[in-house]
């Protein structure tokens, strides 16, 4: 059961002409009456990985930021802005147009608090310039981020489709932005860590990639889930709609790409990359892969370190690593004391 | 393709998914080709490399003084004989990137590991060139391997100190205070580890000058130590790194605990410094009873048992205590400090915990154990020391500082001579003991002089029975673990006591341990320690390594109690992490945490490691931690806690699975095993389902 028919309501509603949708009735929210197993799964995981990025010990890469030449450091800083663009996007619009849509109850509870936690990652960004760079090459970074033509055009495209009048389609820019778009960005990252460069920084981001695997492949769920409830002509609508969205987000990242790593020489591995995060993203909406396996063989330094699993072995003294999380407490009985 | 894409193809499946070992070994072997030998300065003879490294400055022209140029020679062409080769990509990219003699510009290599271990070896040796023979013998054959400070510094002209691990008392005045951070910056300059004892610190709101709500307690000495553990490091080779220690009846226990909180606010929030808590056997008896347990005012304990918190059993005068008007205290409840403790742990893998009765209970010296180190291995006593007003010492007392070194299991059942290569190792370590003097930290140095503490460690068991085909944790496993703890404690004993007939000196205090009296020996002499599975007979069988009888020990025992033993103290298991690398080894006794460890270091990266000996086909017996589930890896560690006089670093793996209660459980279960201490606990997050990389290893269950 649900409490409205969301999928069809948002679009018969004329009230909700507005750009961003609210719910238009609430219920109160019964987490003892659970729809959809997943919602549950996925709200526990995401509460498990809370974090904030006062956890990483950031200020350890100080020495190592200063041994990137001024380019690569400069290259660094501005996929950095172009991750914060995102995140921003994705928390403060985003993950928020997806609660209307909600079939659930429950899934507007995840979706608040997909919201929360892409601010908290915008916000990482940050601390991340405030540990390792100057105002001045900060505001320089920003400065940029405002005047790249292919950061902007991706942004627009995405806010295009938040804003219009479909559900599914919203849900499918979303996942292309948390499973796709971010990884031109992800990739610098781990590139230096796997050079032993910024590792805490890294483990930040990874920390990062943990939430938006979650977040991608929960946001792809429900689209398919969605999909259910269409017809067939709707459906190849919107998987022709799916296909032409990725070509043009994609050409776009194509150029995004080269401008951002051209000048270090990286732009064919993170175009292979990209062709893995796209396959990605359509597997997690349901679709088959675009790229095929001769365009996605990425740097095993690179492909290795993206395990979202927490299962690395880090040294304790130079970092915090990305294994802990907030545990479940449950009180000791008699039997557990018995000696 | 470069080195760092073949080593992540460890952690990647080939296309019928084969783990591909091959593609590390090709890494190692394209690390040497790309990188090492171009960057490698290449000398035409030994000499002169010697001559240009004494020049230079990079080498330490003492310690070959004391050799001739012979000598010297015939050893290094010992040591390139034995055609040392790195196992893995990350035992050479360790070495290399942690360990090896750089130019000052840091960017090409002056020395081989063959050099390194000579090195090694004649500083350690002092002048003696026949222990030099043996050290170079066991080290290059991987038996022994000194730790990382030794191993690191030895012979090089710029450098820190050969010790890696020291235990600072802190008194309640601020004199005190002031020195323990003082000794802090000191000691991480010179590349320790440094543990400080907080426990005599009076809590926050205690009288300071009889004036009522005065003192800020603890928390802002952490503060304090913190920021001077960032601030120095040796010479960028090794962040500086600290704990500290508090008694789980010290008031400011839960404000303690909550500095690791993920929500913690900035000015409370601890996130580098290491802590570790002490908890006497009443608190148990205290959550068995569903009771409250009291914390007691260290400043008011102080003044009526005339003698520092830290320094007064808990246990044995917690009912006086509580009755006592004199003293003031607060409750909490017992299991819900218990179930916090676990909480924090999810959070941070902090605290440590040394269960203090029981590490009392085993401690064969006089005196009082109220703490342990970075690495919860080292058990020692100490006493404090007191200051004038002009802050010069009034009083040295004694504090604690440990070098460490650990054997590989595996091959040291593989040596010709097991006792010989324990006894070089005791040699080595206490060579490392007798050059080391702090005289920056007057108690470290006093307490050294005295104390000749020594730790002998141990690698590589689960690489050792997996090699054998045995199941870690096992019947078969445990056996050995028992047995062959055993066998090192007695070669161990015999060579401090050589040492001791030697030198004609015992360590200070002798006299009044429980080797003196004998009462260590009544479990060696009064009943007899043999395997008990078949198996395990016949590993020691095959390898020819003998097991102490009953009339060894009795010998053995004659002997100590009319010369004595040079060491204080002999054994301590460390986490060895590594160390345990270069030697091709899995850490500690631990179980591996992955059949292919993803290792990161600020220095390094992001690293794969396979377990040593691992196969394609014996991947049985590599079970991970998280697989063998606690109570295996605590009776493996109970066998070997009965036969070492300090402590060993003991993880706990969990899945994230589990819970507070899990976490407690197996505390509750490793105090009654008689486990002294427990370093981290480590939890396993699993992707969720569909997140997941399924041609990832180590993503692999």
């Amino acid at each position: 059961m649900t409490l409205t028919d969301p999928v069809n309501s948002a679009k018969s509603d004329p009230a909700h002409a507005g750009p961003v949708k609210l719910v238009d009735h609430v219920n109160a929210i019964n987490w003892n009456r659970i729809q959809d197993d997943k919602d549950l799964e996925v709200w526990n995981r995401l509460v498990n990985n809370f974090w904030l990025p006062e956890k990483v010990p950031l200020s350890n890469d100080v020495q190592s930021w200063n041994t990137l030449s001024p380019d690569e450091q400069q290259t660094t800083m501005r996929v950095f802005t172009g991750l914060t663009l995102l995140d921003t996007i994705q928390g403060t619009v985003g993950a928020v147009s997806l609660i209307p849509d909600s079939l659930t109850p429950h899934e507007e509870a995840v979706y608040t608090n997909i919201a929360f936690m892409e601010s908290v990652h915008a916000k990482s960004y940050s601390s991340i310039f405030s540990t390792l760079c100057s105002t001045k090459d900060i505001d320089d970074a920003f400065r940029w981020s405002v005047e790249n033509e292919h950061l902007q055009k991706k942004a627009s495209i995405v806010m295009e489709y938040y804003r219009g009048d479909e559900p599914l389609k919203r849900k499918v820019a979303s996942t292309l932005l948390e499973s796709f778009l971010f990884y031109s960005g992800f990739y610098l990252p781990m590139y230096w860590s796997s050079r032993a460069k910024l590792t805490n920084t890294a483990d930040l981001i990874r920390l990062i990639i943990r939430d938006e695997a979650v977040h991608g492949y929960y946001i792809g769920y429900k689209f398919q889930r969605g999909l259910e409830l269409v017809d067939q002509a709707k459906r190849d609508e919107i998987k022709d709609y799916t296909f032409s969205l990725l070509y043009e987000l994609y050409d776009n990242e194509v150029q995004y790409t080269q401008s951002l790593y051209d000048g270090l020489g990286l732009t064919e591995d993170v175009k292979k990359f990209l062709h893995y995060n796209a396959n990605k993203a359509l597997m997690n909406l349901g679709y088959e892969s675009m790229f095929p396996s001769s365009v996605t063989d990425v740097n095993p330094a690179i492909l290795a370190s993206l395990s979202p699993n927490a299962d690395e072995n880090h040294d304790f003294f130079s970092g915090s690593g990305s294994s802990y999380v907030i545990g479940k407490a449950v009180n000791t009985e008699d039997e557990d004391w018995d000696f | 393709m470069d080195y760092h894409a073949l080593n992540a193809m460890l952690n990647l499946y080939s296309a019928d998914g084969k783990i591909q070992f091959e593609k590390d070994k090709e890494a190692a072997r394209e690390y040497f080709l790309q990188h090492v030998n171009q960057n490698t300065v290449f000398f035409h003879s030994l000499k002169e490399r010697l001559d240009y490294l004494v020049e230079k400055e990079y080498y330490e022209p003492e310690t070959l003084g004391m050799y001739s140029f012979e000598f010297i020679q015939k050893l290094n062409d010992l040591a390139y004989s034995k055609k040392f080769r790195f196992e893995t990509f990350l035992g050479a990219f360790k070495y290399y990137t942690s360990y090896t003699l750089k130019t000052f510009d840091g960017k090409r290599y002056l020395e081989r590991f063959e050099d390194r271990v000579v090195m090694t070896a004649l500083g350690l040796a002092q002048g003696d060139e026949q222990l030099a023979t043996d050290l170079v013998e066991e080290i290059i054959a991987g038996r022994f391997q000194p730790a990382t400070p030794t191993f690191l510094n030895t012979g090089k002209a710029q450098r820190g100190e050969l010790v890696s691990c020291f235990l600072l008392r802190i008194e309640d005045n601020m004199e005190s205070i002031s020195r323990g951070i003082n000794s802090s910056l000191q000691l991480s300059k010179r590349g320790g580890g440094v543990a400080l004892l907080l426990s005599n610190i009076r809590e926050s709101g205690a009288p300071i000058k009889q004036i009522e709500n005065q003192s800020s307690g603890i928390i802002p000495v952490m503060k304090l130590l913190e920021d001077s553990f960032s601030y120095a490091n040796q010479l960028g080779a090794r962040q500086g790194a600290g704990a500290v220690y508090l008694s789980a009846h010290h008031p400011d226990i839960m404000r303690f605990l909550d500095t690791k909180r993920e929500n913690a606010d900035e000015k409370i929030r601890i996130k580098t410094l290491s802590l570790g808590v002490v908890v006497p056997d009443i608190t148990f008896e205290l959550a068995k009873n569903n009771e409250d347990m009291y914390l007691f005012s260290p400043y008011d304990v102080e003044r009526v048992y005339g003698k520092p918190f830290g320094d007064v059993p808990i246990t044995e005068n917690y009912r006086a205590m509580v009755d006592d008007p004199r003293i003031k205290k607060t409750k909490i409840n017992a299991r819900e400090f218990f179930q916090t403790i676990a909480e924090i742990q999810f959070e941070s893998g902090y605290p440590y915990i040394v269960f203090e009765d029981t590490v009392n209970k085993a401690n064969p010296i006089k005196g009082r154990i109220n703490m342990s180190n970075l690495c919860s291995e080292i058990l020692q006593v100490n006493t404090p020391t007191t200051y004038n007003e002009d802050l010069s010492y009034a009083q040295i007392g004694k504090d604690i500082s440990c070098n460490l070194g650990s054997m590989n299991i595996a091959l040291s059942m593989d040596s010709p001579d097991l006792g010989k290569t324990v006894e070089t190792a005791i040699r080595g370590l206490t060579a490392v003991s007798n050059m080391s003097h702090i005289s920056s930290v007057r108690s470290v140095e006093d307490g050294n002089d005295k104390s000749h503490a020594i730790g002998l460690g141990q690698m590589n068991l689960h690489g050792y029975l997996a090699r054998e085909r045995i199941h870690y944790g096992s019947e078969e496993g445990i056996d050995f673990t028992n047995i062959y703890f055993y066998t090192v404690l007695f070669h161990a004993l015999r060579a401090s006591n050589r040492i001791a007939i030697e030198r004609g000196e015992a360590f200070d205090g002798f006299a009044e341990s429980k080797y003196a009296s004998g009462e260590f020996f009544d479990k060696y002499t009064d009943a007899a320690w043999v395997p008990q599975t078949a198996r395990v007979i016949e590993l020691f069988a095959d390898a020819g390594v003998h097991i102490p009888t009953q009339h060894d020990w009795q010998e053995l025992k004659a002997s100590i109690q009319e010369h004595g033993i040079y060491n204080q103290n002999l054994q301590a298991v460390p986490p060895t992490g590594s160390i345990s690398y270069i030697n091709n080894s899995t850490s500690s006794i631990h179980p591996i945490a992955s059949k292919i460890e993803i290792r990161k270091e600020g220095k390094l990266g992001r690293v794969y490691y396979p377990a040593p000996f691992m196969t394609n086909d014996n991947l049985e017996y590599y079970e991970d931690a998280y697989e063998i589930g606690y109570e295996k890896v605590i009776d493996t560690y109970a066998a070997a806690t009965q036969h070492v006089d300090q402590g060993l670093s003991l993880t706990l793996f969990f899945k994230d699975t589990a819970t507070t209660r899990d976490i407690n459980k197996a505390q509750i279960y490793a105090w009654r095993k008689g486990i002294k201490t427990i370093y981290y606990i480590r939890l396993r997050q699993l992707a969720l389902e569909g997140t997941n990389m399924s041609e990832c290893v180590s993503c692999m269950l």
